[in-house]
């Protein structure tokens, strides 16, 4: 999909789009000038798709070193008047939160949009954050869409709010509004084309405690304001049921949760209900309507009991004795889905489920087991595979006999590698056959988790961190590393894209994410800039000089950075079949195969398998990178 | 179990596969016919990590009454698995009364082959989804490579599904989805492999119907 095809849509039209893309959309119809970011599943298609675009709407989009820089991009054009935004995955925000807060405390000159993408379930997280509370602690307003669509016209509306209120917006979107799809009414694009004004403003800008004081103040009566009109947002709505004395709350993605159960138990008019498409502040002109007019009230929302938690305060506060479910019937942890929505209003309102959810379970549970693990595999002709595969075996040979290498005064006379790992596909090395990710705690978490182990433990430690991760937060611990002597092989996974989110540029990149020409920064010259002694480059299809490399660097007291560095299979496949370049796939010899499972069990390329007793490769996965021919001891695979 | 709403107001189908197979186009081709067709669509993809040989799925659902991104427990109409073992996972999204269709070319992971794991019978498959609710199975892939091109699976699953004469929108408004949606020179093998998988589909519901005695 591409927003391309958007330019010649005519106003009010309607088109499929995914959730991301919406958002990238709605910024632009609302003529935003600059966008920041940095790759992280569920966001990274919003910038994806609009720094396809930008140059076609006078947008200047960038993916930034990290989601703090972006947050600081984005700043410094809202600071000068211009429509800017930020989006980045829910830990994103952890990284920015220096900036997140700060930036509150200033306000919003142009219209200025955080957009927040969370993970309920965390699919493709490292855990699962309830960003509103990150919202809340910097008095910045949360909208919550609960489709593609909504999405859109939400971006709209916050741009304009922001800058009204003077206060960043956060859109809070989450897996299943990020990555759904929803039929999307096609808007006017604003041309605002407005110059960029800087001035001196030392009042606003310069951290002098009574700055920060004075702009605390300030926030504060920003944010009474909005809290104070925040009932004429049109994305909240209160339904109230005639004579019915039972209500319920839906923010955000539950409210659709909420129309499906209530379908599905012929419900519809017989309860109230309030939609809320803001959940911080909450409109309290309408909660009160709803509390004046129902006994009971059930609140769903995905995660944290957020509006719970404020609808009950304020409920206490007007005095009323209003009974509350909450988070003892709704699942706090993971996404919700009908399922749990039907069950607890079936019980709230008293009535039967019509769907039978045991029988279902029992019926559906025994066929659930049956299909294969088929657990993310890194791709067939990953580069990552290669460079595992040589790391595995240089480090099970120093742990083994450290003697032989000269080391058995730092590892004693064996010992176990111990291997801190990174986010990013790399991470994926947990799994057999190579089980040389131990740790991924977080983005740079390696390298730093390393300088702790460094002092602690006698075993030679591997850090993976992959390039753009390296350049987003491994360059400080490398720095405290080399000044601490911290022990330990750094290795640097380069293939020249964030590959796991979709192979966006990474400042080591010749292009930029407008598909500019772009300077490349290397990562061998911030090593040795870091004081690192022991830097090399090695391309990881070379087994030879990989194992090599990483046996020396092993030997080095502190840390040492080995750059395995080939581009991304995808990527360059992808560039191949452009050029009209099919992969030349490679095959068995069967007459010089011994199935001694090297392939299988030590290197494991998906494209390679074992059916009916003998060892085949999938010509339609086998990329052609030839490494499984570069391993096999037998040499029995080659070229078709 | 629930009885089924009108397609008009509700029609969902969750599609099953591996990362690669081209399960999420085929749900995009779907939302964009419904759009086409000026109904409400809802839908629901994974990407990221998972896409990566994993199990991957998508749910797709249009309808006047359509509203959250995934289909509720125990209420689609259909479940098209691209894999055949893939679509056991999601049973439980479906109810007596839907219809599952059956790529029967299946995909073997590395966990079966270093031993991790094991691939089931391709009939002890086929059993499962016939005891939980009728069952359509056919070799897509194939017909694919007969239609021209591997890659055009999803189009003989997406004809195989109108095939079957239960999908509510039309062959010609499902035909401009997918030629909105893939490369111009490959509409015409699209195409083809569209209507090998429609025919057959359509046959085998004869057969099903005339082995039912209806």
């Amino acid at each position: 999909m591409s927003l391309r095809y958007l330019a010649g849509k005519k106003e009010g039209e309607k088109v499929l789009l995914m959730g991301n893309e919406a958002i990238a959309w709605g910024a632009i119809e609302a003529g935003v000038a600059v966008a920041a970011a940095y790759p992280g599943t569920p966001s990274s298609e919003i910038l994806d798709s609009l720094a396809e675009v930008a140059k076609d709407y006078g947008i200047y989009a960038e993916w930034s070193v990290n989601e703090k820089v972006a947050l600081e991009v984005a700043l410094a054009a809202s600071y000068c008047k211009l429509r800017s935004m930020t989006s980045m995955k829910h830990v994103g925000l952890n990284v920015a939160h220096d900036t997140f807060m700060t930036a509150a405390h200033i306000g919003a000159r142009g219209g200025f949009v955080v957009v927040s993408c969370d993970d309920p379930n965390a699919w493709s997280s490292q855990n699962e954050q309830d960003n509103r509370y990150i919202a809340m602690q910097a008095y910045v307003p949360v909208f919550e869409p609960y489709t593609p669509d909504e999405a859109k016209k939400m971006m709209v509306y916050a741009f304009q709010y922001s800058e009204d209120y003077g206060q960043p917006v956060m859109l809070r979107s989450t897996t299943r509004v990020s990555h759904a799809v929803s039929e999307v009414e096609i808007g006017s694009v604003l041309r605002l084309e407005r110059e960029p004004v800087w001035e001196k403003r030392p009042d606003l800008l310069v951290y002098d405690s009574a700055g920060a004081r004075r702009n605390r103040v300030e926030m504060v009566k920003r944010f009474e304001r909005i809290a104070k009109e925040i009932d004429k947002v049109p994305f909240n709505r209160l339904d109230l049921a005639d004579g019915a004395k039972k209500g319920i709350v839906a923010s955000g993605l539950a409210y659709g949760y909420v129309k499906e159960a209530l379908n599905l138990l012929n419900l519809d008019g017989e309860v109230s209900l309030l939609k809320l498409g803001t959940t911080y502040p909450i409109p309290k002109g309408l909660v009160k309507r709803l509390l004046e007019n129902v006994e009971e009230v059930l609140i769903v929302e995905e995660l944290e009991p957020i509006t719970e938690t404020l609808i009950k305060a304020y409920s206490v506060d007007l005095g009323f004795r209003t009974r509350f479910h909450g988070k003892d019937w709704i699942p706090l942890i993971g996404e919700l889905t009908t399922k749990p929505v039907t069950q607890a209003i079936a019980k709230f309102i008293g009535v039967e489920s019509p769907i039978d959810y045991d029988e279902l379970s029992k019926l559906s549970e025994t066929a659930a087991h049956l299909p294969p693990t088929r657990p993310p595999v890194l791709c067939p002709g990953c580069p990552h595979r290669a460079s595992f595969f040589s790391l595995k075996k240089v480090s099970t040979r120093v742990a083994n006999n450290p003697k032989l290498f000269g080391l058995e005064q730092v590892f004693g006379v064996s010992t176990t590698p111990i291997y801190p790992g990174d986010i990013g596909c790399y991470g994926l090395a947990y799994l057999p056959p190579f089980r040389t990710s131990d740790l991924s705690i977080c983005m740079g978490g390696g390298i730093g988790f390393a300088n702790g182990l460094a002092h602690l433990v006698k075993s030679p430690i591997f850090v993976s961190i992959g390039d753009s991760t390296f350049f987003h937060a491994g360059i400080p611990a490398l720095v405290n590393a080399v000044h601490h002597k911290a022990r330990m092989v750094v290795i640097i996974l380069d293939n020249d894209v964030t590959a796991m989110t979709g192979e966006q540029p990474t400042p080591g990149s010749a292009v930029d994410a407008m598909g500019q020409p772009a300077p490349r920064v290397m990562l061998e010259d911030l090593a040795r800039g870091c004081g690192v002694s022991y830097v090399q480059v090695v391309d990881p299809s070379d087994f030879k000089r990989s194992q090599e490399v990483l046996e020396e660097a092993v030997k080095v007291d502190g840390p040492a950075v080995v750059i395995f560095r080939r581009p991304c299979e995808l990527v360059r496949t992808r560039e191949q079949r452009r050029q009209g370049v099919l992969p030349k796939p490679y095959t068995v010899d069967q007459s010089k195969c011994t199935k001694c499972m090297v392939c299988i069990n030590s290197f494991g390329c998906p494209a390679i398998y074992k059916q009916d007793k003998v060892i085949q490769i999938d010509p339609t996965l086998c990329t052609g990178c030839g490494d499984c021919a570069q391993i096999c001891p037998l040499k029995a695979i080659v070229r078709v | 179990m629930i009885g089924l709403q009108t397609p008009v107001e509700r029609f969902d189908i969750v599609i099953a596969g591996v990362g690669g197979q081209g399960t999420i186009l085929a749900s995009r081709i779907i939302g964009r016919a419904a759009v086409i067709a000026g109904l409400k669509v809802r839908g629901s993809e994974l990407l990221g990590m998972s896409q990566r040989g994993g199990a991957v799925y998508s749910h797709v659902r249009f309808g006047t009454r359509v509203e959250a991104p995934i289909i509720p427990e125990g209420a689609a109409h259909m479940l098209l698995t691209f894999e055949p073992a893939e679509g056991l996972r999601y049973l439980h999204y479906l109810s007596r009364n839907s219809l599952i269709l059956v790529n029967t070319k299946p995909i073997i992971p590395q966990t079966v082959s270093s031993g991790l794991s094991r691939y089931p019978d391709l009939q002890h498959i086929l059993q499962h989804y016939r005891s939980f609710t009728a069952t359509i199975a056919l070799d897509a892939t194939q017909l694919a490579i007969q239609a021209g091109n591997p890659i055009t699976t999803n189009s003989v699953m997406l004809g195989a599904m109108v095939g079957t004469g239960r999908f509510p929108l039309s062959t010609e408004v499902m035909l401009q989805a997918i030629e909105e949606t893939v490369r111009k020179s490959l509409h015409e093998v699209n195409r083809k492999a569209f209507f090998l998988g429609f025919e057959k589909a359509k046959q085998l519901m004869n057969e099903a119907q005339a082995a039912a005695g209806v």
